[in-house]
């Protein structure tokens, strides 16, 4: 039914499928306000698509998505420019490395392995994470108690380090070495696992840099545009595994789908929203997990020799 | 249809090549065609059936149930390098380990027969002729190295299971004292590339004829423009999926943003 032949991939797909794919990334990143690539890529590769092309067509998905997103905090005036430029920069670098990183992986045959396990691990201790947070604020609201929120100490050792810079938007005057190192890491990992990345810049952007929460987001969705655009351009060019037709499909589904998630989103209390997310993770994890752990049903595989190997 | 028609012309020709021949005596040779010389894949290809379908000049035999003949088909594709990877449990997790590559692995490989090959011609004969997945030789193969043999068979196994390695034995049937047809299908994932169809035709276990055609497979329309756009100019691909991605991400926001 509707099968849609894929001319990079060289595969053929469920056309309804794929678009409900897209819809359902969309829907859970609308609701949670995440990028949802983290989601995508590993659930590209349940589908059958081969774990490098899933990699650069998620990221080419990403900016589809963090476009509508950063409009909006656009216009909320979230975004600081001038951190978004030296997290760029980092970026660029990050991305570079990523992909070639990618590509001499694919090239000795564990590429697929690697990618799965920096999953397995990213996914699995952040899914922890979230579930215990949300649930212990869960449990003090339900006594009855007040839920103290984090303060943020006024110095830490980020700022001992030269480089400094004034970024008026975030009303901070910090080194350029902490974002570089932040945006570098955020690159290498949208390259190497077509995500985001946002759960790990917004976290440090908060915890580290100590920005606000708004800026932070805005801030993060801006830089994601460029960072992943970079790198679908650099997989397009170095690696050709990305598959235009379909990430114009998960993109159409993805739009749909992001605004009703925000819709959805916004009936839910932060807390129980956490906790959803913090399950689909660990469910993700898991999966990626049983799939490395269980004996594969035939221990031998075939490739097509790449280029250069 | 043009294949029909085809498939009608070359039965009219011949039906009447026997007929007016004055030695019937003469040697038997073997002519065949496909139902499809090219095939395009499209967004909407689902795999596809081809048809091989040949005749026997001066066939002897004096009728179709006495089989004086056997026909064996091979279809294949350009060979190409394959990588086989044998997956070990390290530490608890399955992990890519020894490898081969094999530097000449037809993407795509059927054998059709009017009855089991093996039975038809002597192993030599088979083996000559590349004749089945056995006698396939891949580049350069070592057959008594143990280790070799599995990845070989690794190989053929895989390609089975995807349909991209066939073995039909009553995959060739005669029609009538000289006409057969033999049908494959090709499943969607087949390679692109000019396949080649050999015909031959075996008596008492000895290749008599052998008649060859080509069959290509490309892609086409906007599979074979996206593909050929990827390949050739990477970068004006990946900028030109930047910019659908932005625009459909600010299609996104002007129809959903609410005021």
């Amino acid at each position: 039914m509707l099968q849609v032949y894929l001319p990079i991939a060289e595969v053929s797909v469920n056309l309804v499928v794929m678009l409900g794919l897209g819809a359902a990334v969309g829907f859970l990143s609308g609701m949670f306000g995440v990028g949802g690539g983290f989601l995508l890529t590993p659930l590209l590769m349940f589908s059958g698509v081969a774990a490098p092309i899933a990699v650069a067509t998620g990221a080419n998905q990403i900016v589809a998505t963090s476009v509508s997103g950063a409009l909006a905090q656009w216009r909320r005036g979230n975004i600081d420019l001038r951190m978004a430029n030296v997290l760029i920069a980092g970026g660029i670098v990050g991305a570079l490395v990523g992909v070639l990183l990618l590509r001499l992986l694919s090239q000795i045959g564990q590429a697929e392995l690697l990618i799965s396990l920096t999953y397995v691990v990213f996914l699995g201790a952040i899914g922890l994470l979230m579930l215990v947070e949300s649930l212990r604020v869960i449990q003090k609201a339900r006594a009855g108690k007040p839920v103290p929120a984090r303060r943020a100490s006024a110095h830490n050792w980020i700022h001992g380090l030269p480089l400094k810079m004034r970024f008026p938007t975030s009303r901070l005057y910090i080194s350029a070495i902490p974002p570089l190192v932040i945006g570098a890491v955020v690159g290498l990992l949208a390259a190497f696992l077509g995500a985001g990345g946002g759960f790990i810049m917004v976290p440090a952007m908060i915890y580290l840099l100590r920005m606000q929460t708004n800026i932070v987001i805005g801030t993060s969705m801006f830089q994601i545009i460029f960072v992943t655009a970079i790198v679908t351009l650099l997989h397009a060019t170095f690696n050709q595994t990305l598959d235009v037709v379909l990430a114009l499909i998960l993109a159409a589904g993805g739009v749909v789908g992001g605004q009703f998630g925000v819709r959805a989103g916004q009936k839910l209390k932060g807390e129980q929203l956490r906790l959803l997310l913090a399950l689909l993770v660990l469910g993700v994890a898991l999966r990626l997990l049983l799939d490395l752990v269980i004996k594969p049903t035939d221990v031998y595989s075939i490739a097509p020799l790449l280029a250069g190997s | 249809m043009g294949n029909r028609l085809r498939l009608a012309a070359i039965l009219c020709a011949f039906w009447w090549i026997p007929a007016q021949a004055d030695e019937p005596a003469s040697q038997e040779t073997v002519q065949s065609d496909i139902s499809t010389r090219e095939i395009y894949i499209q967004s909407n290809f689902a795999g596809i059936e081809i048809v091989i379908f040949g005749s026997v000049d001066f066939s002897h035999t004096p009728s179709p149930d006495e089989g004086d003949y056997d026909v064996i088909t091979v279809v294949r594709s350009p060979a190409e390098p394959l990588v086989v990877r044998q997956k070990k449990r390290v530490s608890g997790i399955w992990v890519n380990r020894a490898g081969r590559t094999f530097q000449e692995v037809p993407g795509f490989y059927a054998v059709l027969a009017t009855r089991p090959f093996k039975a038809i011609a002597p192993e030599e004969t088979l083996r000559t002729l590349g004749i089945g997945f056995s006698n396939l030789d891949f580049g350069k193969t070592d057959r008594d190295d143990a280790k070799e043999a599995a990845f070989r068979s690794a190989v053929i196994r895989l390609k089975q299971d995807q349909n991209l390695f066939q073995e039909h034995d009553d995959g060739v049937s005669f029609l009538g004292r000289s006409l057969f047809r033999a049908s494959v299908d090709l499943p969607v994932n087949v390679p692109i590339g000019r396949y080649t169809t050999d015909v031959y035709l075996f008596r008492d276990g000895k290749l008599i004829s052998k008649n060859e055609s080509t069959l290509e497979v490309s892609q086409a329309g906007f599979e074979r423009a996206v593909s050929l756009v990827a390949r050739n100019h990477p970068f004006v691909y990946g900028l030109v999926a930047v910019v659908i991605a932005v625009v459909v991400g600010l299609f996104g926001w002007v129809m959903f943003r609410r005021e």
